[in-house]
């Protein structure tokens, strides 16, 4: 019960399961780094990783499944782009994981905070 | 897990946070109940008591119960508190035990340490304390759950 917390309890299991199995690869991380900066082809995504152009649509799908990447078709171009729902669950799986004392200090910063501006 | 293990655990963590008020204003936060009760109280929960003495000697009562909605809502937590030594903007020692349904389920000691910081202050909270065996916690558990999952499917046969 001491680590019970509702919020944590209300994250989908399998999509958090999906999210970790996600980062969990290098190359799928490598994939987001350059994401981060700006959208990309699945080709040019390929070139400075060394890899085909198959296995990165392998990892694109499971990037996509944990809603990190988000890719369109244009034309004839393939474009990924970072897609923020997968980190928004992140970040709500670490906050609900965050102990009841950083929880407690996170509102007294909110608290205090908000004095300030009075 | 083996049947032979003894039912306490004992855990020491530390936690340090800046904050970028000065210490006076920290501390007030720790040493006016209405504030004190507004970040510590406050916060998914049913607040039974929430009653403090802030003095050396002085004791904290937090009653709360768990929210309708929670696996184990309707149970109590009670935290009954001492402050065993207390400096003014710089320091806060207390000794509380934690009561699920009034029986003991943890013995804690908190120091809070404000040391100025060259932005506002830094608070060193050192925790230290006994888990104390919880036989029934996994069966209560278990039965809140139950009950929720009851309700979930009634709401869904509707």
């Amino acid at each position: 019960m001491r680590n019970v917390d509702q919020g944590a309890l209300s994250i989908d299991r399998q999509f958090i399961d999906r999210l970790f199995h996600a980062l969990g690869d290098p190359t799928r991380r490598a994939i987001l780094d350059r994401l981060v900066e700006r959208p990309e082809s699945v080709s040019r995504l390929a070139e400075p990783l060394g890899i085909t152009i198959t296995a990165v649509m392998q990892h694109l799908e499971i990037l996509e499944e944990a809603k990190l990447v988000r890719t369109e078709k244009l034309g004839r171009v393939r474009t990924c782009r970072i897609e923020t729902a997968g980190f928004l669950a992140l970040e709500q799986w670490i906050r609900d994981h965050r102990t009841a004392w950083e929880r407690k200090l996170d509102r007294l910063g909110e608290l205090l905070a908000e004095k300030d501006a009075d | 897990m083996t049947a032979t293990e003894p039912g306490t655990i004992h855990n020491t963590f530390v936690i340090e946070r800046n904050f970028p008020q000065r210490p006076a204003r920290v501390f007030s936060a720790f040493a006016q109940p209405a504030l004190k009760r507004r970040w510590y109280a406050e916060g998914g929960q049913v607040i039974q008591e929430f009653h403090m003495d802030f003095r050396r000697g002085g004791s904290e009562r937090f009653r709360y119960r768990f929210q309708e909605g929670h696996p184990i809502a309707g149970s109590e937590i009670a935290n009954e508190s001492t402050y065993q030594d207390i400096a003014e903007d710089e320091r806060i020692v207390m000794t509380t035990r934690m009561s699920l349904n009034g029986k003991p389920i943890a013995v804690m000691l908190a120091t809070f340490e404000f040391v100025p910081a060259e932005k506002g202050t830094d608070v060193i909270l050192t925790h230290q304390a006994t888990y104390i065996d919880w036989p029934d916690g996994v069966k209560m558990i278990e039965a809140g759950w139950t009950q929720l999952i009851d309700r979930l499917e009634k709401e869904l046969a509707q």
